[in-house]
């Protein structure tokens, strides 16, 4: 069964992050603020999964000029949920 | 002392990223009724994330949710290492303030707490909620209140007049700080004069529920330039007689008006309300 989990808005100044399982995972960002932060938001969500320890899904992000400490809650809530679906 | 406490709800950014300009003394980041059920982990992350990352400026308090749900765990082991004063307790109990006051003690927290008094079991056992340390101040729900008791909210206010004064009476008494209920509706004209009633009741400060409640309720419960002069005026003659009972316009000043008067330039002088000598505050 395919897992998804969705986590945020698309009001000013949030973003939803959402994760999925796929045969090969990427992050992918659409952003409105591309050419200034795509490269900081991708570096940020690596970083993140990486401290998480969990790089084996994909992340589509999409961004209405969320700050960093948006984005982490976001993906960290994201993360807690789909660590939740396992165990449940 | 604080003139207003807004609510801002934990689980939307663009709010929490402007809690500097909405002027309110203190502010109340919601995670209960504001937040819906599937949405309490988002709300909880995000001010986290958002309180680790920017230290706030003014004064700051957490609504969780109440001790008896599973959340009230969650929701304290999520805040209890933020930059934030403390927590507003829900349809506190003298039991639920037991509850987390074991709670902190295990947990190392040492958070104050204003009681959300909202449940007609509180107004039984009011002085002893208002007697424990932890609680600095008293916050009437009105909205929760009435809805238990069946009154119908009015426009004056009558229905919860009583719980007003039990609330005031019980702050005073254990010098805590007396908060009133917010008006839960946008008309402007009846917010203030719903403010102005508190403020004749002597509630020190009262709830917003939207940033633009704010400025009126600072103006209003702030101390007014009449009442200003006056303190002055009453201060001044108490140090000219070097009594504490004199007359004044034809009136006896006695000890209680010396010490209102000194009260409120105490308030007036924290507002940036005073003017030259402030020698009045003393």
């Amino acid at each position: 069964m395919e897992r998804t989990v969705t986590v945020g808005t698309l009001e000013s100044s949030d973003c939803i992050i959402t994760l999925r399982k796929e045969d090969n995972p990427v992050i992918d960002i659409d952003t409105i603020v591309h050419d200034a932060f795509y490269d900081h938001i991708k570096r940020l969500i690596t970083h993140i999964l990486a401290e998480e320890q969990f790089d084996h899904l994909s992340v589509y992000c999409q961004d209405k000029g969320a700050l960093d400490y948006t984005i982490t809650a976001r993906l960290i809530t994201a993360i807690k949920r789909y660590r939740s679906l396992d165990n449940g | 002392m604080a003139r207003s406490f807004l609510f801002i709800p934990g689980n939307v950014p663009r709010m929490l990223q402007n809690l500097d300009v909405f002027e309110a003394d203190t502010i109340i980041v919601d995670l209960e009724d504001a937040i819906a059920y599937e949405e309490k982990d988002e709300a909880r992350e995000l001010t986290r994330a958002f309180f680790r990352a920017h230290p706030p400026h003014q004064p700051v308090y957490v609504r969780i949710n109440t001790a008896t749900q599973a959340m009230f765990e969650e929701d304290l082991h999520a805040i209890k290492d933020l930059p934030v004063r403390g927590i507003v307790l829900p349809k506190t109990t003298v039991k639920s303030l037991e509850e987390t006051g074991a709670f902190f003690d295990e947990a190392s927290i040492n958070f104050d707490i204003i009681a959300l008094i909202e449940t007609p079991d509180a107004f039984f056992s009011i002085e002893r909620i208002a007697a424990n340390p932890r609680v600095k101040g008293l916050l009437l729900g009105g909205e929760d209140l009435t809805s238990a008791t069946g009154s119908e909210r009015t426009l004056e206010g009558q229905e919860i007049l009583f719980a007003r004064s039990q609330v005031i009476l019980a702050s005073k008494a254990h010098d805590k700080t007396a908060i009133d209920t917010p008006w839960t509706t946008m008309d402007d004209r009846a917010l203030k004069r719903d403010t102005a009633l508190a403020k004749t009741l002597g509630f020190d400060a009262k709830c917003a529920i939207h940033p633009n409640q704010v400025p009126t309720i600072n103006s209003v419960l702030s101390p007014d330039p009449r009442a200003i002069l006056q303190a002055r005026r009453i201060l001044a003659m108490h140090r000219k007689e070097g009594s504490m009972r004199f007359a004044l316009d034809g009136k006896m000043i006695d000890k209680p008006v010396i010490e209102r008067a000194r009260k409120l330039l105490e308030r007036a002088e924290k507002y940036g309300l005073l003017e030259g000598d402030r020698d009045d505050t003393r």
